[in-house]
């Protein structure tokens, strides 16, 4: 071989090596529309890693592509019931609490959550809460909770999630039931209940629910507080009321699988999430409720008075895995809806 | 005894019937083009939550050609698309017309086994194949999403090809191969060029779905594959932004103008 | 006599190839068709025997699939709810197969027809729509079928009295976002299977005496027939798994077959009762297509 030739097929090899040791890189597996650019810019920007951003629409998707199939992600996002199926199955890895210093941050009610008491795997990314929202130029009677939404006069005229154990949630609440307390019996006691509801709903959607409100096809929905937020921001005529009744809150947490091959740098760009500047910057993207304390101080009080995204106390409920009996919802949901 | 005369003049029953055809096929495009007329409409509303009009603005055009993502996106449908179309039209028109030239014993079970992608709902789909690929130690990216892809692209090929050599004059090979040609210059010189519309028609076909592939896409692919369905699908959430109606309304406009202008261009070369 | 050349004998005297002329199959024939077959192996047979694997198996508490025998799955996929849906889905997929075959075809036909610069503009246009976002284009009918949608102003400001209709959200409008969907997997096939051919078949139709509505019904629906046998094949059996758009312009209030099955890998976490569904959604397929096929080959 000429000297040139093998000078530049050194070169090149020497540095190929070297790009890639040095371009490190984050493979990040989360919701889509929950990450704003900005923050992995700035990122990547800071640290000089790449974030590999990769995205789903549910957990149930999070949950079955790794279940399926060993795709190696180094940071996932999971809500609380599917973190706590993570964690039951041995697929999350401890955290090292000494790498995240900006985890005093998070606000007190955000620690100890019913799915990791120990904090050891997770932590809080955003949270919020599944709740009513109600065109109040159309609709003039108080609505307070979920027997108000359901009566017949609003026939047709209602939008709800499209998500089995939502709805059979709903109908625990109104019987006093908690949501995390689902058994056979007590779905064969609400099934009347939601047989009910069914004939009055007009539009199952957990994609994007605030579409059929806006467009004056239904005047009342029981969606999420993003949904609510981004409605309300579009126009105050839309008001968002937590179900006296009782009503699920969600936590969504960023976690690192135990097959992920740069831990480090997940635990950088959590500790990257943490802090106050770039978390508001999640929070002007996205109106969600913002479990960062500090953050919260940064907020403006236009972001701080959208109900749906910071609402007044309510019954607020966490969903634990219940196993199995995610089929029977099915099940009954399935039966419900066909029999219509 | 028909009362003609040697070379009939063209009857008014048969012009009438193209008129009415011709109305027909344009009631057709119009029911097929309102959407997109709307689609484009709206990529010039100010709202960006793309359901109520309020105002005119040609900001969202601009964003797009800013939001990386999203063009990285568009461009990985458009390559994947690309490819599994060449793949499929292969694969398809070869199958089709070695089932149709031979008699294979096993011919009713491949073609059943050929038309099941198009029945297998896409998420059995898309979780076989991923814990197929996981079993392998194969890695997600470009080559799992064709291979995924052109599987349930190439059947439309095959089938359109097949429908089309079902009229196909058995003289015409022989007669290729009476002049002298091998089997395979027959092929390639005279069948294919006489199945090219249903080849034609097939590729357009691999080509739309593959371009519109989401849930199969979702499981085999990485970040850096990942397709504007997979991209567009997630904003649903905080509402579709109308930079993705400007993104496909430039798609549109470029093609329709190819197609229009295309024999200028052809005329131009020649 | 009608002028016909050497070359085209009218297709109408030609069959399916007499058997003569299809040959056995030597090594070599079954070499070239090789990489179909490998390739149909490894991605079709595999993945559904790793799915007929999990049919048969057992889901633990955490959702994770256990390797114990069961038949449990495929009893339940004969319960009354489940075969109900079953067939809620083949009708909707019939219907839209019907309506996209009787508005489809005059269209296939006229590309078919039309000037050879002409043809393949025409079937470009026809797919271009298509290249669009799937959801914007829903989107687009949303806002188009809505309460106060474009459809509903344009009906008002025309003075013929018809009130607003209330389609969206209504088995209608599933209807409409179905037929759109499919129509040009009805218009191409036929396309690709009547162009070209019948110029001297009708001019012999009409020769013979035949008007247009007998040269159309008796002569080129029949040579045109293995195009939409082709279209209804290349419609019907992807629309019975269809749930997306049934689901956006529906309201997703019906549940279809494609919805139980995505429900039972996603929101119950049961896989394998959604592989038992599964594997007997496409038994029944593989076996009516089966029985189909030998019926259109003693039909000859």
């Amino acid at each position: 071989m000429k000297p040139s030739r093998f000078l530049l097929a050194a070169g090149l090899l020497l540095g190929t090596a070297a790009a890639l040791s040095a371009k490190e890189e984050l493979n990040l597996f989360a919701w889509s529309e929950y990450v704003p650019q900005k923050v992995l810019d700035g990122f990547k920007q800071e640290t000089g890693i790449e974030v590999n951003y990769e995205t789903y629409a549910s957990n149930e998707e999070l949950l079955s592509k790794l279940l399926a199939g060993g795709a190696a992600y180094d940071l996932v996002q999971p809500s609380d019931y599917a973190a706590e199926v993570m964690i039951k199955q041995g697929l999350l890895a401890p955290l090292d609490p000494a790498l995240l210093p900006n985890r005093k941050n998070l606000g007190a009610q955000f620690r100890h959550l019913p799915h990791d008491p120990d904090d050891r795997y997770t932590v809080p990314y955003m949270t919020g809460t599944v709740g009513i929202v109600v065109n109040t130029d159309v609709v003039k009677d108080p609505i307070r909770g979920f027997r108000d939404v359901f009566q017949p006069k609003f026939k047709d005229r209602i939008v709800v999630l499209n998500d089995n154990r939502e709805i059979v949630t709903w109908a625990l609440y109104t019987r006093g039931i908690s949501a995390n307390a689902i058994s056979k019996e007590n779905l064969e006691q609400i099934r009347p209940v939601v047989a009910d509801w069914i004939k009055l709903i007009k539009v199952f959607d957990s994609d994007s629910p605030k579409t059929a409100l806006l467009n004056g096809d239904v005047d009342l929905g029981v969606v999420w507080s993003g949904e609510a937020a981004i409605l309300w921001r579009e126009n105050r005529k839309f008001k968002y009321v937590l179900a006296e009744e009782g009503a699920h809150q969600f936590i969504d947490v960023l976690a690192i699988p135990v097959a992920a091959k740069h831990k480090e740098a997940a635990h950088k760009f959590i500790n990257y999430i943490l802090r106050p500047e770039v978390s508001k910057l999640i929070s002007d993207e996205f109106p969600y409720t913002n479990p960062n304390v500090e953050a919260r101080k940064l907020l403006s009080p236009e972001q701080l008075a959208n109900p749906a995204s910071y609402p007044s106390e309510g019954k607020l409920e966490t969903f634990h895995d219940i196993g199995k009996l995610a089929a029977d919802i099915d099940r009954l949901m399935t039966d419900l809806k066909s029999g219509r | 005894m028909p009362a003609s005369v040697s070379r009939p003049p063209f009857p008014t029953g048969l012009r009438l019937l193209n008129w009415l055809l011709g109305g027909w096929t344009a009631v057709v495009f119009v029911f097929l083009y309102v959407p997109i007329a709307v689609l484009v409409v709206y990529s010039f509303n100010q709202s960006r939550l793309n359901v109520i009009w309020t105002g005119f603005t040609l900001d969202w055009y601009r964003r797009v050609w800013e939001h990386r993502p999203l063009l990285r996106a568009a461009q990985n449908s458009l390559v994947i698309a690309a490819v599994s179309t060449a793949l499929s039209v292969a694969l398809g028109t070869v199958g089709a017309w070695l089932l149709y030239r031979y008699r294979y014993r096993a011919a009713r079970g491949i073609q059943t086994l050929v038309a099941v992608p198009m029945v297998m709902p896409e998420i059995l789909m898309g979780i076989s194949l991923l814990i197929f690929f996981a079993t392998l130690g194969m890695g997600l990216g470009f080559t799992t999403v064709i291979i995924g892809h052109v599987t349930f692209c190439f059947p439309f090929v095959l089938v359109a090809v097949q429908a089309r050599l079902k009229g196909l004059d058995p003289a015409l090979e022989e007669a290729a191969l009476d002049l002298g040609a091998t089997p395979l210059r027959a092929f390639w010189l005279v069948i294919v060029p006489c199945l090219r519309p249903a080849i034609v028609a097939g590729g357009l076909m691999a080509f739309t779905l593959s371009l519109d592939e989401l849930i199969v896409t979702f499981f085999t692919t990485s970040a850096a594959s990942a397709t504007l369905p997979i991209r567009v699908f997630g904003m649903a959430k905080v509402g579709l932004n109308p930079m993705l109606n400007a993104l496909s309304a430039i798609f549109i406009l470029a093609t329709v103008a190819f197609v229009l202008c295309s024999d200028r261009l052809r005329r131009a070369s020649r | 006599m009608s002028p016909t050349t050497l070359k085209t004998r009218p297709p109408a005297l030609v069959a399916a190839p007499p058997e003569e002329n299809r040959r056995r199959p030597r090594l070599l024939a079954w070499l070239l068709l090789a990489p179909m077959l490998l390739w149909l192996a490894a991605f079709v047979v595999i993945p559904t025997a790793i799915l007929a694997v999990y049919s048969f198996c057992e889901r633990d508490e955490v959702g994770r699939v256990v390797y114990r025998f069961t038949l449990e799955n495929y009893r339940r996929v004969f319960e009354p709810v489940y075969l109900h849906i079953f067939w809620r889905s083949i009708v909707y997929a019939a219907l839209t197969t019907a309506i996209c075959v009787v508005v489809g075809y005059p269209v296939a036909y006229f590309i078919a027809r039309a000037r050879e610069a002409w043809r393949h503009k025409l079937l470009l246009l026809v797919m271009i729509p298509f290249w669009t976002s799937f959801l914007i284009r829903t989107y687009a009918w949303i806002t188009i079928l809505k309460q106060e949608g474009l459809l509903n102003g344009l009906l008002q400001s025309l003075p013929l009295g018809i009130g607003p209709l209330d389609l969206l959200y209504t088995p209608t409008a599933v209807v409409i976002g179905l037929v759109y969907a499919y129509l040009p997997f009805m218009i191409l096939p036929i396309y690709g299977s009547a162009e070209k051919l019948e110029n001297a078949v009708i001019e012999a139709a009409y020769d013979l005496g035949a008007g247009p509505v007998r040269a159309f019904s008796s002569v080129i629906v029949p040579l045109t027939m293995p195009g939409i046998a082709a279209g209804t094949l290349l419609v019907f059996v992807p629309a019975i798994g269809m749930f997306a758009i049934t689901d956006l312009m529906g309201g997703a209030k019906v549940p279809m077959i494609g919805n139980v099955i995505q429900n039972q890998f996603l929101q119950a976490r049961d896989w394998p009762f959604g592989a038992a569904l599964g594997v007997v959604f496409m038994l029944m397929f593989a076996v009516t297509y089966w029985i189909v096929q030998r019926r259109g080959a003693q039909m000859g």
